[in-house]
């Protein structure tokens, strides 16, 4: 069977153009998709676990989903803070059923954006977001820069999608008509293809941004020669670039999140272009890599207020990153259980948390084993959204799209599950 | 050789995501990307294993030669095999330092570790289970 316009849920993109071929329950043809949705919806039917599994004794079992469920409320309702973690890779509806039973329960919810785009949060709520819409991008840019991202590799339809190599409705001739402007502490596949390929020192960035603020502010004589190992003359040329663009679009990635400087440095991208707003066009997007971590965000702020690391240990919501964020509560040992739910900390997370999560009662809800399957004590797999569950997802630029389902597989979706466990939580904490 | 530790995504990582028990996951987050010319100043030849210590531990990689890594900076993919040296602290923003920790490197005959032997190594429980 053909099921066309459908959407992929592997990256912020989420592309909304795929042919999926299926044979009964198996994918067998994928179009239009790039190697990683391709590789995830073709092998998503495999790898799943078939049923609950739960820890007894030093050994796995097989356990059903009432007794796991049951077991999930148990431990949530014995703690005194529990941490809900995850939510990147399912539904929106799901994610709302957790911003909920974390408010009853008092405990922390956290996405993974706090170890993703959470720095890019902090910036924006410091100085707000310049955004638009992809399809305004795709449309309207002559100008792109990449900053510390590689989007070839973590986001490979970007480019011929939404910038260098689409179409554009305002642009003749959309590939030589765009500028591509790439800056990174490496030289990748992205940066070959560049205009200017702006190589930084790492750690870098907050100088460099810095500088083109200068430039573009028409302060060019503070700017030394070289600035974290960038010549003033490419600087010069860039700034210039960017001046001369009819619409620009910044999108970057975790090489500025992650790196010294943290959110100052996205606070200090925001700021360059709001400078660059004085002289014409210009927008900021933060490259999202879960297909629904936006989504969490989004979720999260309309029911608390705060866009991750939510506290409700007060009996309201607190939010102070650093303080409630996932990695940071780990590594005081500071929960004492935990439910995982579409993310995989065991392949992401320093191991210090690592071992906190094996030292507490934890269940991931998830349909594969992962990396965080040998640290928890009962994982319960659910379907797949956009695969054998449709839910809403939020596009990295804040479009919410439906992903749809084209499968069978039999298993109930993270919403069904955790509306479940909610449901057990409540008839204890509100009977 | 002291290097800076840099992680991020590869596209053989991502591939990987759906299924991490599979071997190919454990081959393309166990590999340290490195300048040709630290390579050789290391005395080690593509495919040999680098031990790297970092500040929350050390691990063992596979050497493999990248020309856009800059010398004095080593390159690996996002996973359980770089987790295994970065420290948890944040300094108060949630982010741990994934893109700027200080490594010591050094060459060794020992294999690269299982992804299951990792986690059993912080107290897990590996799953042999049948997943197909």
């Amino acid at each position: 069977m053909i099921h066309e316009d459908m959407i992929c849920p592997f990256c912020g993109c989420l592309c909304d153009d795929l042919v999926i071929e299926t044979e009964g329950t198996e994918v067998v043809r994928v179009d239009n998709a790039c190697t990683l949705g391709s590789h995830k919806l073709m092998n998503a039917g495999k790898h799943r676990l078939k049923a609950p599994i739960m820890r007894d004794s030093g050994r796995w079992r097989d356990a059903t989903y009432e007794e796991a469920i049951e077991y999930t409320a148990g431990i949530l309702l014995d703690a005194d803070r529990p941490l809900l973690y995850g939510w990147s890779s399912t539904q929106g509806e799901a994610q709302g059923a957790g911003v909920s039973m974390a408010e009853l329960l008092g405990g922390v919810i956290d996405s993974t954006t706090s170890v993703c785009h959470g720095p890019s949060i902090l910036a924006i709520q410091e100085v707000g977001h310049p955004g638009c819409t992809l399809g305004q991008v795709k449309n309207r840019a002559d100008l792109i820069v990449y900053w510390g991202c590689n989007p070839t590799e973590a986001h490979p339809r970007h480019m011929s999608r939404y910038t260098t190599y689409a179409d554009g409705y305002f642009l003749e001739n959309a590939f030589r008509d765009r500028k591509l402007i790439i800056v990174d502490v490496r030289k990748t596949e992205t940066g070959s293809i560049a205009d200017e390929f702006i190589q930084v020192k790492p750690g870098g960035d907050y100088a460099v941004l810095s500088a083109l603020r200068a430039i573009v502010r028409g302060r060019e004589d503070v700017v030394p020669p070289t600035v974290a190992g960038v010549t003033k003359e490419q600087l010069l040329r860039v700034a210039a670039l960017c001046k001369e663009a009819k619409f620009g679009a910044l999108f970057f990635g975790v090489g500025l999140t992650m790196s010294p400087g943290k959110y100052k440095n996205v606070r200090n991208a925001i700021e360059l272009v709001d400078e660059l707003n004085r002289y014409t066009k210009f927008t900021l997007t933060p490259l999202r890599g879960h297909y629904n971590v936006y989504g969490s965000n989004e979720v999260f702020t309309w029911m608390t207020g705060y866009p991750y690391a939510v506290d409700f240990s007060r009996q309201i919501a607190f939010y102070n990153p650093g303080e409630t964020t996932a990695v940071d509560i780990l590594a005081r040992k500071e929960c004492d259980a935990a439910l995982i739910v579409a993310s995989d900390p065991g392949a992401h997370f320093p191991k210090k948390c690592l071992e906190h999560l094996t030292d507490i009662p934890t269940v991931l809800i998830d349909p594969m084993h992962t990396m965080t399957t040998p640290l928890v004590r009962c994982q319960i797999p659910t379907a797949v959204t956009g695969m054998d569950a449709a839910g809403t997802a939020y596009r990295m630029d804040g479009v919410p799209i439906h992903v749809k389902k084209f499968l069978d597989l039999g298993y109930p979706s993270d919403t069904e599950i955790i509306t479940k466990i909610f449901e057990k939580v409540t008839e204890v904490r509100h009977p | 050789m002291k290097a800076l530790f840099n992680t991020g995504r590869t596209s053989a990582q991502g591939q990987g995501l759906e299924a991490k028990a599979q071997p190919e996951y454990m081959e393309a987050t166990s590999i340290c990307m490195m300048n040709p010319v630290d390579l050789m100043d290391l005395e080690l030849e593509e495919g040999e294993r680098v031990l790297v210590r970092g500040p929350a531990g050390e691990v063992i990689l596979t050497a493999v030669q990248n020309e856009g890594v800059p010398r004095g900076t080593v390159y690996v993919p996002m996973g359980p095999y770089a987790n295994a040296v970065i420290d948890a602290g944040t300094h108060a923003t949630g982010m741990p330092d994934y893109k700027s920790c200080i490594v010591d490197l050094e060459p060794t005959d020992d294999e690269v570790k299982r992804p299951a032997e990792l986690m059993e190594a912080i107290g897990g429980l590996a799953y042999e289970g049948d997943t197909e």
